[in-house]
């Protein structure tokens, strides 16, 4: 962190925080808030002249309130940059701080906060993690016992810096503890609080312990586990260490802490699995190890940088296996545990992949972004013409449509990823995508169902699943019927309703519509959406009496190309099914209805030309007898 | 007072989380303290109650699980609804209303029946020796003195 | 050695009640069984984790003979406490059923009902927390057909509520409590203090 600060090419903005992120990558404007110190940066020495005078005390945040600070004070001795700040809620106006200070003058009571707005290119995310409050856990007595501390206040205890200068005692008499207990999983692998595994307490238990044991190693130290997780290098040998120490492991998670009331000592009683029986033990100090949460506001920063968050209120990434240090929107980057909980290792490696990835940025004059971004025809969005709409905003994951009520909406070119969700939504027809406008997939579909439509398998795939998987199943050799015709698109978000009334207007015998797991999507929620429209339009051709089987909804991944070829046949199975007289009428039957659906398809702008360009080629090859 | 006053302790056989509470109210009863174990407050007969006024007893304590902790659902709800009534009922005819107290154990309360038993016996000293109703005469299921 | 197909397999038809659908979930961190007042103060072997496993590894005849399956009380101690949220006396309940579908006895007692001075008051129906008591019509010994208390023998956790409730004491349970043993017992101190 010093290093940091010297560098000239670093700018330590400490006390600060980020109120607005506008603008796209390589262009972000950042309204920064500087809160006021009271103490002027320029003249503060880091003396404490002004925390030794001040006569206020309160609460230490940093020292998990176990000892008492001033109300002139630095958060920590090793703060960076070394300049002290005097709490306004706390300070009492005595100004005994500013005759402390003297002739240095650095202490200004007429400090306000200071808003700038800064041009940045890339932002890397490291606002790290919070700690889950056993509190409402009350069978461990949190808060009503005193013997009974959480990890952190642990780590202050044992701290040479911390209030005890490293002397771990019992709160309730301040002697020294001989029998220590460590409870792990205090409210991670909880479905009641946590459902997730916080990676590191495992580890950070058997640390704490040998610790612990260094210091006094008379110290009798039980570690209560549900089960160990050491998956790192040297983790398991460090493991090992701990037991060769001496410390004990109990597998078991403990139900109740109960204390005695006149000595405060405790007991745990809990199973011991391995030994399948109940045991009680009793300590001088039992540490709950609670879990890695979120930060409290990770929330307002999510909405801040515009950026989403996982189940559980984690930073969510681009990609978990792909890009994992990427956020959804181009520019931003994550580091550290703000993304998800990690260990130090783990930690300093994402940190320096956000680096690099950043600077990929700032080292370049230009960014390459995908060629398939949206594209809004002003003059057909009924925003321009007054109507409140917006469904376009709401469709797109990555918040790169600008909707104003009365102005036509907006694409952000840098930010949009091409998936064509907003193009499947808009009602309108009011926008496109490049490379999949609507004429150019209009187009295709109008080809491959030439001839004997009836028979064909008409497949919407998304470019990065089930597309995927249709290449293996070919590659793989697995036999399908010959009669699918496959489609690709982006997302199956981009797979337009309009699209799959046309093919059915044509004729086509039965439609696939396919795309990835939810949780696989390639642009975060585009197949939430695609997923919605597909159940809408199941719904509509039940009710309209089409035959099952012939509208089908599959997620399939790249590496399912067995469960592509065998859905393709199962459709084929259930087209066969169906008599071809039958067959027919029903099609006939159904082509007003999808004409009644489709009265503007020809006002798009480019799909009246193309279709009769489409006819003419196709009437063409029909007639060199090319296989269609 | 010179002697101790008599105390009978119904006590549900759940409520005592801690062993080693429950071996203190076993084996370490002080002599005029006298434990009976129930399957539940909710099998308290009012009848047992009133054994114990007629015989002498100088306060009724009654040791139950927490509500909604109850080894049976609503036993001890059920218990509080009858054995209240008829503690109303027998304050009327003259055993004072605070001779009979209901003690609720949390899991967690580690040596609490110890300190409820102790302020039990000095709030009774209080009051002095129960003498109304003390009939001697026992009396059966079904009302008839056996 | 035969191979049961999944479906018919015990951890399935647990599954399948009501109560019993998070079976599997169970990842045998032991907080029931700590928790657990029987296993604390009735039985030291008793153990719903391990009931938990034997079901759901198809240990089918040492799940109906476990203790653990006939013990349960119900009182949902455990449940709140489950990390995994498996409602534990739902799925030992679940066990319960099909072992007494299978014709299991209860190997432990039950209340039991005096038909001859029952008088259908409904006392104990009310009281009961389990629903165990039911009236119905019935042809008795000397009193010809009359409504009378009948304990379902598969709910009853004989816990005695109905014997107390009872005001004409006719429903009753074994011999180990028992009104007469009580006030003996109580007599015994009185007269002893007394004298």
């Amino acid at each position: 962190m010093v290093d940091a600060a010297r560098q000239p090419l670093i700018e330590v903005k400490a006390y600060t925080e980020v109120e607005k992120v506008e603008g796209f990558v390589g262009n972000f404007k950042v309204t920064l808030r500087e809160k006021a110190k009271y103490v002027r940066a320029d003249r503060c020495n880091g003396c404490a002249a002004c925390a030794n005078a001040c006569p206020v005390e309160v609460p230490n945040y940093f020292e998990m309130n176990l000892a008492p600070r001033k109300a002139a004070y630095v958060p920590m001795s090793q703060s960076v940059p070394l300049i002290y700040n005097i709490d306004m809620d706390a300070c009492i106006h005595c100004y005994k701080c500013v005759e402390a200070c003297g002739a240095l003058e650095a202490i200004d009571f007429s400090m306000e906060d200071k808003v700038t707005e800064e041009d940045i290119g890339a932002i890397v995310v490291a606002t790290g993690f919070g700690h889950f409050d056993p509190t409402p856990m009350t069978e461990y007595g949190y808060g009503r016992f005193p013997n009974v501390i959480t990890a952190m206040e642990m780590e202050r205890l044992n701290n040479s810096a911390g209030a005890t200068h490293g002397l771990v005692i019992r709160p309730s008499d301040n002697n020294r503890p001989q029998k220590l207990a460590i409870i792990n999983c205090v409210g991670s692998r909880d479905k009641r609080y946590n459902p997730s595994c916080s990676n590191f307490c495992c580890m950070y238990a058997i640390k704490n312990a040998l610790l612990l044991k260094q210091m006094n190693p008379d110290m009798d130290i039980s570690i209560y586990y549900i089960d160990i997780r050491t998956p790192s290098k040297g983790y398991e040998e460090f493991y090992d260490r701990a037991r060769e120490a001496g410390i004990k492991f109990i597998q078991g998670r403990p139900a109740e802490i109960t204390e005695d009331p006149d000595s405060h000592q405790l007991f745990i009683k809990s199973e011991d699995i391995t030994l399948g029986r109940v045991i009680e033990h009793e300590y001088d100090l039992v540490m709950l190890n609670q879990a890695a949460v979120p930060q409290p506001d990770q929330d307002h920063m999510s909405s801040v940088l515009n950026v989403a968050q996982s189940p559980g209120g984690w930073f969510m990434e681009y990609h978990p296996k792909l890009r994992p240090i990427d956020s959804p929107t181009d520019g931003i980057f994550f580091a550290g545990a703000c993304q998800g909980p990690k260990d130090i290792p783990a930690s300093v490696a994402q940190g320096s992949a956000a680096a690099s990835r950043a600077s990929r940025i700032l080292h370049s004059d230009t960014w390459q972004i995908e060629p398939t971004v949206a594209v809004v025809w002003s003059d057909r969005c009924v925003s321009g013409k007054g109507q409140a709409c917006g469904i376009c905003e709401r469709a797109c994951p990555y918040g790169a449509i600008d909707y104003t009520k009365g102005i036509s909406a907006e694409v952000i070119t840098a930010k949009c990823h091409g998936c064509g969700a907003c193009v499947g939504e808009c009602p309108h027809d009011a926008i496109t995508q490049l490379h999949y406008t609507d004429a150019q997939v209009l187009a295709q579909i109008r080809t491959l169902l030439a001839v004997e439509p009836e028979k064909k398998i008409l497949a919407f795939r998304c470019q990065w699943c089930s597309y995927g998987g249709a290449d293996l199943a070919g590659t793989s050799h697995f036999e399908y019927s010959a009669n699918e015709r496959g489609l690709r698109v982006m997302c199956s978000a981009r797979m337009d309703a309009d699209l799959i009334y046309e093919a059915y207007r044509l004729g086509a015998g039965a439609i696939l519509y396919s795309g990835c797991h939810p949780q696989d999507c390639h642009y975060i929620t585009g197949q939430i959406v695609g997923a919605k429209r597909a159940a809408r339009l199941e719904k509509m051709f039940a009710r309209l009496g089409m035959s099952p089987g012939r509208f089908r909804t599959e997620w399939i991944s790249a590496a399912e190309g067995d469960k592509y070829a065998r859905v393709i046949n199962e459709m084929q199975a259930a087209l066969d099914a169906i008599p071809e007289d039958q067959l027919k009428a029903e099609i006939d039957r159904l082509k007003p209805e999808m004409e009644k659906k489709l009265t503007k398809l020809n006002e798009i702008p480019g799909v009246e030309e193309a279709m009769i360009q489409v006819d003419f080629i196709v009437k063409d090859l029909l007639n060199k007898a090319v296989p269609v | 007072m010179s002697l101790k006053p008599k105390i009978a302790l119904f006590q549900c056989q759940w409520c005592l989380y801690s062993p080693t509470d429950q071996e203190w109210v076993d084996s370490q009863l002080p002599e005029n303290i006298h434990l009976i174990k129930t399957p539940c407050t909710g099998r308290i007969n009012p009848l047992y109650v009133l054994n114990a006024v007629q015989g002498g007893a100088d306060g009724v304590m009654i040791s139950g699980c927490l509500p909604e902790q109850c080894h049976f659902k609503t036993g001890n709800m059920a218990a509080r609804r009858q054995l209240e009534e008829f503690n109303d009922f027998l304050d009327y005819i003259g055993y004072e209303k605070s001779r009979m107290r209901f003690v609720w154990l949390d899991l967690q309360d580690r040596g609490i029946i110890q300190k409820r038993l102790a302020q039990f016996e000095k709030d009774l000293e209080a009051l002095g020796q129960a003498s109304n109703l003390v009939t001697r005469v026992k009396v059966a299921e079904g009302g008839q003195n056996a | 050695m035969s191979h049961q197909t999944l479906s018919d397999s015990l951890a399935e038809q647990v599954k399948a009640i009501p109560g019993g659908e998070m079976l599997m979930m169970c990842f045998s961190c032991g907080t029931c069984t700590s928790k657990c007042m029987i296993q604390e103060k009735l039985e030291p072997n008793y153990n719903p984790r391990r009931l938990i496993r034997e079901a759901a590894f198809n240990f089918e005849e040492t799940a109906f003979t476990d203790q653990t399956t006939w013990l349960c009380s119900a009182c949902d101690l455990c449940y709140p406490a489950c990390p995994q949220k498996i409602h534990i006396s739902g799925v030992i309940t679940a066990v319960k059923q099909l072992a007494v579908a299978q014709g299991r006895q209860n190997p432990y007692q039950v209340a039991k009902v005096d038909e001859s001075t029952c008088v259908a008051c409904g006392l104990c129906v009310q009281v009961c927390p389990y629903q165990a008591i039911t009236l119905t019509e019935k042809k008795v010994p000397f009193r010809g057909m009359i409504s009378v208390a009948s304990v379902d023998p598969g709910k009853c956790m004989a816990c005695g509520m109905c014997n107390a409730a009872c005001r004409s004491t006719s429903i009753r349970l074994s011999q180990d409590f028992n009104d007469n043993r009580v006030l003996e017992n109580l007599w015994s101190w009185l007269e002893s203090e007394a004298a």
